[in-house]
């Protein structure tokens, strides 16, 4: 078998374009590229790590960004107050609707420009009366990568990256991947990609993991095509009127030829030798196993292959799933082992990928350039075994403040209590906290399908 | 001649943005009533006598008008009289002239008009009407709570405007007022963007500050959040505006008292137990602020739970983005 060191190198190489040079890496590049494994690096080394790459970041921002100054000045807090560990909380925490909180038109656009961090490059918006998507697109040509969430309650939430983070983020997610599945990587395999394709689409789940396409060599694409957020938003059920009616009918032809694809797809790789891999919502895998089901079949893929999902467990309006029902349904109709059934959490708002571990599915934090924290109802930090509001400080977000506080509900542990692995694990069961909207990647595809396939 | 002016200038006529919300409101409720008109029966079905609504009594009592009161008779743009909004009537000049007017800072009227206006004045859902009217009830809608302070500000001097929006609630909002009756809810979740909801904004100190009116302190106490103060949004803390929904008008416009109207007509039933569930709120409220240990109490607890403040800001133009070339 391939040695860890071997594998890692290989996959760097793959991946390649999405590390910067060297002789230009920041102490939260040294964070993310240096360490082999993100999650093995023992606690003193992590931390000097983390301590190093959050203070660079800390004071980029503060002398950087205006409205992230002001914050700081309001909180009385300034690069300098921060010395050690333990000072890290002092950093001033951004509530997660913050950048929910956004006009539209021309508005848009110079609110984007004042959330950036660091000088903006020349953006020509051809419109004078500009949507989101047109100002999206005009921002992606100037290479600021500006990708949303689903927006469930009507609102996205929108964040801008600049090409080093936005790759930062994208290679995090992969390494974070590759690490967990190991020796499963190689790039002479097959890959489906169960979001919108991340080339045409920058809903941030889907986009994302447009380093899938440069890591492995036979990638297919459940949905090859532009879905703009007014798209989302009719699909979501809050636009109405025929157009929206027109809309949901398309979309449920196309969901349906989607489902038929990837069964034909399982179908013709099931005697093959070639290694496959699934990436991406759970709730489009789930209806590709309940129609693998209907139709009388099963696979044994066996240790050939692998699924990696994200985005939330809602299959239906009212049905939750768990990630382990999901593991043994996937076991059962697949043939895929529950070790190489992981699932991932990550946000829009952050670069932090918390992995499922194959040995116990907890979800693992990249400590070294991401601090986990969990906050009570009074939004104090908790300690370790507490459950809580789940806030980060996330050192690789260079063109925005990534010090945020979000609306998911989760417990935080000091050590997995399954594996050696040594840094901080999560809960695998994440849940919103009270009050707040639910929302995630997955939520948004899930109703466009279950409107369409699921009634 | 002067008349079609003072329907353009003062902003009478909806706007491209309030026609796309009427409409949308107005097909769906007509879809509604086609898919089911069963519904029209339970919209209009009262509750027995002992849930029936009854309106609180009025909170103060208005003043004696005097010919001789100090009262603005500018004819600016903010300061003058407009739909449902007369600031020169005798009750707005003498309430106006109780909490102050001319006698204090424009600041120190303003929020003695908010507290009054929120506090005194509770939530009652009824078709609009002149501002005096709703003076001499003591209750009203958002609308006619921010028609009410808008009118004490204008009579004071202060320049002051509407700011409008359809919104997503939270969701206490929901449980509590939308989905205690289900044609409401049906009508919430089919339509979406048919309830405006609005806040009053005063130009004091050279700037336009925001004024909340809405909400009792009882009901924000019963919905667990913060009691809002003067120049405090609702926004992101109470609503969450539609994208693209946000107006500032100098006046309500024509069509929104109809919409109101029409509503009262075909859905008295409905109205009334939003209003007996308002009632209800308030009561909930003020024995959760007495059980907090009193108002001050109650808000510094809501307010730990709301977490930090948001940045705010400023935004200034960006000269690297450029638009129309």
């Amino acid at each position: 078998m391939l040695s860890y060191d071997q594998y890692l190198k290989n996959f760097d190489k793959c991946v390649s374009s999405y590390i910067p040079p060297y002789n230009s890496w920041t102490p939260a590049d040294e964070a993310l590229y240096k360490p082999k494994d993100l999650y093995r690096i023992p606690i003193k080394d992590a931390e000097e790590l983390q301590l190093k790459s959050l203070k660079f970041a800390f004071n980029y921002h503060y002398e950087k960004n205006k409205f992230y100054h002001d914050f700081c000045k309001e909180h009385k807090v300034e690069p300098n107050d921060i010395k050690n560990i333990s000072d890290l909380s002092k950093i001033p925490l951004i509530p997660d609707g913050f950048y929910k909180d956004y006009p539209h038109g021309k508005d848009f656009a110079t609110w984007l420009g004042n959330i950036y961090t660091g000088e903006l490059p020349k953006i020509v918006i051809p419109h004078t009366m500009p949507n989101y998507d047109q100002v999206i697109d005009a921002f992606s040509k100037a290479g600021v990568i500006v990708t949303y969430s689903s927006g469930t309650g009507g609102r996205h939430t929108f964040i801008p990256r600049d090409i080093r983070t936005f790759h930062s983020s994208e290679y995090a997610l992969a390494k974070c991947v590759v690490s967990m599945i190991y020796p499963f990587w190689e790039y002479d395999s097959g890959g489906y990609i169960l979001m919108p394709n991340p080339r045409k689409n920058f809903i941030y789940a889907g986009k994302a993991l447009e380093i899938y396409m440069d890591a492995v060599k036979n990638i297919q694409v459940a949905i090859d095509r532009h879905i703009n957020t007014e798209t989302i938003r009719i699909t979501m059920g809050i636009g109405k009127g025929i157009r929206s009616k027109f809309i949901r009918f398309a979309s449920k032809r196309v969901s349906k030829k989607m489902i038929k694809d990837i069964v034909s797809w399982l179908e013709h790789n099931k005697n093959s030798t070639e290694k496959i891999s699934m990436i991406g919502a759970p709730f489009i895998l789930y209806f590709v196993m309940k129609k693998i089901q209907d139709l009388g079949l099963t696979f044994d893929i066996g240790e050939r292959g692998a699924v990696v999902t994200g985005g939330g467990w809602k299959i239906h309006e009212q049905i939750r799933m768990t990630s382990s029902s999901f593991r043994k349904i996937v076991k059962e109709v697949l043939g895929i082992p529950e070790k190489f059934c992981l699932d991932a959490y990550g946000m829009v708002e952050g670069n932090g990928w918390m992995v499922q571990c194959p040995e116990g599915h907890y979800l693992h934090v990249p400590y070294s350039y991401f601090k986990p924290l969990v906050l009570d109802d009074e939004f104090n930090q908790v300690a370790y075994g507490e459950t809580g509001r789940f806030a980060f400080l996330d050192a690789i977000a260079m063109s925005y403040p990534g010090f945020i506080t979000t609306g998911d509900k989760v417990k935080l542990l000091e050590h997995c209590p399954v594996c050696d692995r040594p840094g901080p694990v999560l809960d695998p069961e994440v849940e919103r906290v009270k009050g707040a909207e639910t929302r995630g990647c997955a939520e948004e595809m899930r109703s466009m399908m279950t409107r369409d396939i699921g009634r | 001649m002067t008349f079609l002016r003072e329907i353009k200038e003062r902003e009478y006529l909806p706007n491209r943005t309030q026609i796309k919300l009427y409409s949308a409101g107005t097909f769906a409720v007509i879809k509604l009533f086609l898919k089911s008109p069963g519904d029209i029966k339970k919209l209009q079905q009262k509750e027995p006598l002992e849930k029936r609504y009854i309106r609180p009594p009025r909170e103060y009592e208005i003043p004696k008008f005097n010919n001789d009161t100090k009262y603005c008779k500018s004819d600016e743009k903010y300061l003058r009289p407009t739909l449902w909004c007369n600031c020169r009537a005798p009750e707005v000049i003498a309430l106006a002239n109780q909490l102050g007017a001319y006698r204090v800072s424009d600041r120190e009227f303003a929020e003695a008009a908010f507290h009054f206006v929120k506090e005194k004045m509770p939530l009652e859902i009824l078709p609009l009407n002149p501002v005096e009217e709703t003076f001499r009830r003591g209750t009203g809608t958002c609308f006619h709570l921010i028609t009410a302070f808008i009118a004490l500000c204008r009579a004071a001097g202060i320049k002051a405007r509407y700011k409008m929006f359809a919104m997503n609630m939270i969701q206490a909002w929901v449980d509590s007022t939308v989905a205690v009756d289900p044609v409401v809810k049906k009508w919430y979740d089919s339509m979406g963007y048919f309830m405006l909801e609005g806040e009053g904004e005063a130009y004091v100190d050279g700037k336009w500050v925001v004024a909340h009116v809405g909400p009792k302190a009882e009901r924000q106490a019963a919905n667990g959040i913060p009691i809002t103060k003067f120049g405090e949004d609702s926004i992101g803390v109470w609503f969450f505006p539609i994208p693209g929904t946000i107006m500032k008008m100098e006046s309500i416009p024509y069509g929104l008292g109809a919409l109101v109207k029409l509503a009262k007509l075909i859905a008295p039933g409905s109205m009334e137990r939003v209003n007996v569930s308002i009632q209800n709120q308030i009561e909930s409220g003020r024995k959760i602020i007495q059980e907090a240990g009193g108002l001050e109490a109650y808000d510094e607890m809501a307010r730990s739970k709301v977490g930090p403040k948001k940045p705010k800001i400023e935004m200034e133009g960006k000269g690297e983005i450029v638009f129309g070339e």
